[in-house]
């Protein structure tokens, strides 16, 4: 009796004692999210381009099968797969150099039967999955496994530079840094990566081809040219402005609709939306994707193994840095790069790699599971057991 | 028990959530980043909400001008004179043009080569612009190259080709000198018309009637705000107020007259070999203008399109100069037909009366120089309207001496000689009646020489309307006008009636009275009479009417001009008529430059009219057919 309430008191630590079913175990709260960003999504497609509402749709059902799927998928399978995945990845970033087609200066897709491929999406979910099962090895995080995660995600990052894509590889800096971050990399090696990157900036201008350069400065100074290149800038922030607090309505957006926000259905699809459902309408979206991300961060709360909270970590730290990156350049406080909003964002790779990433947190929620380790840290899953 | 590294499955019991600190940073930084967008977007659309809002407004939506439709010119019957043919412009607006440098002069050099222009000049153009304001590259585009451009368009963004009404004139050449052209506005017009509303790329009047009824023909612009899409298209209307087109003028020429006016005229000038003539028919009862020739005339089409030097230096250079207005511009010497002028001074101011009896000798002296009549022959003694009627000059030179320069002078004006005419068209010659106090005013050299001094010999010829006598075609017709319908002086009229666009008269012609001739109804009637006689006494110059067996009534006088100095002078001939006798309701004048007798070269044309007008009265006389 003793011993079982010492287990019961030892375990109690640990576990709810509460048993729930599969459908309870699922995060409802992000499949609910998920939906509600999907449906904003696709809504917002369709406002901006009509038309594009239809392979949107496609995406979109494939991209919900490819969730089914991934929450199906054993961790343990995944696991092994990663290398497979890995040098796959590589593999079709290199073709992309080769066969890929261009697009705004930057060579970033292949024709698959009538789709658009964009490997440099599928690529970040990648450098997750990879990232994640290197730091979540056992073991402390060290100097070594620093520099080897970021030996891992230099190639692909480098590939995607070479596109040109700089924005891919600033989402690819930002899973890397906060997966570090979050596995518990020493502080003092963080800043140094930290001050690194800062020092790299000064120098990125000679690494950066014409167009971005002329980008960054069109940020600094949007006047500069009104109508060329700060166009997109201007135009953006006054479809957003002129969105007002109630916004002009669902499909009443002027100037999304007659065409004057460029790249109203991809880049700068926010501020399409702003336009149409004003402050209000904005502050509910960033409200679903700050309640999708806290939900995530809870599932990594819970996580079991490392392994499972550093890949909840990385889908959430995708998705953040999207968000951010998108918006912030809509908004006109962040350079213009190619980022998709997520969910919104008229693009089928983006979206389906999305879906897949959460559908694999789905998938390791579903498998409440328990890794037995030995350590003394309170921060890591450590059960350690006698006989 | 559980060996390390192995999965438990816990079989579904949940977890305890396990925040680490650097997993609540994160979440720390998420809500951070929320709240710095959601700041950020509070400022655009809060804030600056209002203002960005109106700078989409006012990128989206501008004001198209609504041109209006310049107005009809008709002849007194309706027939249209002129249309307004729609042509397309090319226009580049600048800040549409693609931004990628490639794509950009690859356009405007394929747009050039269309137009016939050179890539350099238009890369030129397009850097100095303001990025705003279209730059226009050509008018008038060909039909087939607009097709052209218009199936390109889509694939061509700042590229736009506008519809714009252009002037085409019917019987360019014959209506030349009455209908004038309109042409694009030049520098210093525009800066005194830019408050009216014209717009620096807009055409107007620039000669005849087209100039002088500007006002009348041109309308009012509307303006439409429209929403347009990013690709320049227009999406729809907000707010628009229509063009009101141009008032529609019926001139009081007919057309038929005008074309067998012409073409009598054309080919005696043809036939004595000279380069230029002129005719004019009014209407004396109320100074209508029923047909003004000049010819040769000139084709107004080309100066629509934009005429080229070479060819306006060939119109210059034509020794008829097809660009002058004969019949108003022209100033000649009238020569006989002068006579009745001086007749009515002579009656009016009592030197003679209607039963004076003077010589009329082949030649007398006056002041020591010897002045010769026309015939060869004495024409022994005669009254006034005899003496009309046989074109005596000797009688007329007595009469001219005994009246002065003054006299003749004021008589001559009172008939309008030295006025330009209030006709409604530009530069208007008014002639000149001279007289002492003219001559030495405008002379040049001392005040006791020949140049300032009036002289005898001035005042005798003074009297058969040489020496520096000058008149035009439009002034005679006013002259002969107001002799026939019994002293009444009008102002002659092109304009018959001018209707709004829709139909409703705005104003129709009436007779305006410049002044009544001082000269008493029974003198006038006696130089009537004289020009009675000179058609129907077989004596008279105007007697080959009745030989050609014209049925009709009238008065005429002839004359032969003489101009320019040295032996065999030549002369303009000259032709004056009007009919019926009482109640006349036609006067033709008939001008034919330098081509010598007025009865044997203008009074075959002015009978040709005559019979043409009594064939064709009653139409002629109608009004308005809508």
């Amino acid at each position: 009796m003793a011993i079982r309430r010492r287990m019961a008191r030892f375990w109690g630590r640990l576990v709810n004692f509460v048993r729930l079913p599969w459908y309870r175990r699922l995060s409802q709260s992000q499949l609910l999210l998920t939906g509600a960003l999907l449906g904003i999504g696709l809504a917002t497609v369709y406002s901006a381009i009509a038309s594009d509402l239809r392979k949107q749709l496609i995406s979109a059902t494939l991209g919900l099968l490819v969730y089914v799927a991934a929450a199906f998928l054993d961790p343990k399978r995944l696991l092994r797969a990663t290398t497979g995945l890995y040098i796959a990845c590589l593999l079709l970033l290199l073709f992309v150099r080769v066969h890929g087609h261009s697009a705004l200066g930057s060579q970033r897709w292949i024709s698959l039967g009538g789709f658009q491929v964009e490997p440099s999406e599928i690529s970040k979910l990648m450098l997750v999955i990879v990232l994640a099962k290197h730091l979540g090895q056992p073991g402390r995080v060290g100097l070594r496994r620093v520099v080897t995660a970021c030996a891992l995600a230099a190639p692909p990052m480098l590939l995607i530079l070479a596109q040109p894509d700089l924005g891919t590889a600033i989402v690819f800096g930002c899973v890397l840094g906060g997966l570090l971050f979050v596995a518990g990399a020493p502080r003092l090696q963080l800043a140094a990566l930290g001050a690194a990157a800062v020092a790299a900036i000064p120098m990125a201008p000679h690494f950066l081809h014409a167009y971005q350069r002329q980008r960054l400065e069109i940020f600094l100074d949007p006047s500069k040219d009104p109508l060329g290149a700060g166009y997109n800038l201007l135009q953006a922030r006054i479809a957003i402005g002129s969105g007002g607090v109630f916004g002009a309505g669902w499909l009443h957006g002027l100037q999304g609709s007659l065409g004057y926000v460029p790249e109203r259905a991809t880049d700068f699809v926010f501020a399409v939306f702003a336009e149409q459902f004003g402050l209000i309408g904005c502050i509910v979206l960033l409200t679903l994707y700050a309640l999708l991300l806290l939900s995530l961060l809870r599932s990594a709360a819970i996580a079991p193994d490392p392994f499972t909270k550093l890949l909840v970590c990385g889908v959430a730290l995708m998705i953040f840095a999207q968000v951010v990156e998108n918006i912030g350049m809509n908004i006109g406080i962040l350079p213009i790069t190619g980022i998709p909003l997520p969910f919104v964002s008229y693009g089928g790779s983006a979206l389906v790699t999305q879906l897949a990433g959460l559908g694999l947190v789905q998938g390791l929620m579903l498998r409440r599971r328990l890794v037995v380790h030995s350590a003394l840290r309170s921060d890591e899953y450590l059960l350690k057991l006698t006989a | 028990m559980i060996e390390l590294g192995r999965w438990v499955d816990l079989g579904g019991l949940e977890p305890r959530a396990r925040w680490s600190a650097r997993l609540l940073a994160f979440a720390v930084l998420v809500l951070a980043a929320v709240v710095v967008l959601a700041g950020r977007l509070f400022q655009l659309q809060v804030e600056d909400g209002r203002h960005l809002a109106a700078l989409a407004q006012l990128s989206r939506v501008h004001k198209v001008v609504l041109h209006a439709q310049r107005g009809i010119i008709y002849d007194r019957h309706g027939q249209q004179l002129v249309i307004n043919r729609p042509a397309w412009t090319l226009e580049i607006v600048p800040y549409m043009l693609p931004v990628a440098e490639g794509q950009r002069s690859a356009e405007l050099s394929w747009v050039a080569h269309v137009a016939g222009k050179s890539p350099a000049d238009l890369q030129k153009q397009v850097d100095k612009s303001d990025g705003l304001t279209p730059i226009v590259v050509q008018r008038d585009l060909p039909d087939q190259q607009a097709e052209v451009l218009t199936e390109r368009l889509p694939q061509l963004p700042g590229i736009s080709l506008q519809q714009v009404p252009v002037r085409n004139y019917l019987d360019s050449t014959l209506l030349s000198h009455v209908l004038g052209y309109t042409g694009p506005i030049d520098g210093e017009q525009y800066a005194k018309l830019a408050s009216q509303g014209y717009q620096p790329d807009e055409s107007l009047g620039r000669a005849g009637v087209e100039q002088s009824l500007e006002t009348v023909l041109r309308g009012k612009d509307g303006w439409a705000n429209t929403v347009f899409d990013a690709q320049g298209q227009p999406v729809k209307v907000l707010k628009s107020q229509p063009a009101v087109n141009g008032d529609n003028v019926y001139l009081s020429l007919d057309l038929g007259l005008e074309k067998a006016s012409d073409q009598y005229l054309q080919a005696e000038i043809k036939k004595v070999k000279v380069a230029a003539g002129a005719v004019v028919v009014a209407d004396p009862r109320d100074g209508e203008i029923l047909a003004l020739d000049s010819y040769p005339g000139y084709d107004t089409n080309l100066f629509t399109k934009g005429i080229s030097n070479a060819q306006y230096k060939q119109l210059l250079n034509d020794p008829g100069h097809p660009l002058y207005d004969h019949a108003v511009q022209g100033e000649y010497p009238p020569g006989s037909t002068f006579k009745m002028i001086t007749a009515s001074a002579g009656l009016q101011e009592g030197v003679i009366t209607a039963g004076s009896s003077l010589n009329c000798p082949l030649g007398m002296t006056f002041g020591g120089w010897y002045y010769r009549n026309w015939a060869g022959y004495d024409m022994g003694f005669m009254n006034v309207d005899y003496a009309i009627a046989v074109s005596c000059d000797t009688f007329f030179y007595q009469v001219a001496n005994m009246l002065g320069p003054d006299r003749l002078a004021k008589y001559a004006s009172a008939y309008g000689y030295g006025t330009a005419p209030g006709i409604e068209l530009p530069n208007v010659s008014a002639g000149l009646a001279p007289t002492p106090a003219w001559k030495s005013s405008i002379c040049s050299g001392p005040p006791t020489s020949w140049q300032c001094t009036w002289s005898l010999g001035e005042t005798i010829t003074y009297g058969i309307g040489q020496s520096d006598i000058l008149t035009t075609p439009l002034i005679q017709s006013m002259y002969i006008s107001a002799i026939a319908n019994g002293g009444d002086l009008l102002r002659p009229t092109l304009v018959h009636e001018v209707d709004t666009a829709s139909g409703t008269a705005v104003s129709t012609a009436k007779a305006d009275v410049v002044r009544h001739v001082p000269v008493s109804p029974d003198n006038l009637n006696t130089v009537r009479q004289g020009m009675h006689e000179c058609m129907d006494n077989p004596h008279g110059t105007g007697y080959w009417f009745r030989l050609a067996k014209f049925l009709y009534d009238g008065g005429c006088k002839t004359g032969t001009a003489e101009f320019g100095s040295g032996a065999n002078q030549p002369t303009h001939a000259w032709f004056t008529f009007f009919s019926p006798f009482k109640n006349p309701q036609v006067v033709i004048i008939v001008l034919v430059e330098g081509g010598g007798e007025g009865d044997q070269v203008a009074e075959p044309v002015a009978l040709q009219i005559a019979q043409y007008y009594y064939a064709h009265q009653a139409q002629i006389q109608g009004g308005v057919v809508k």
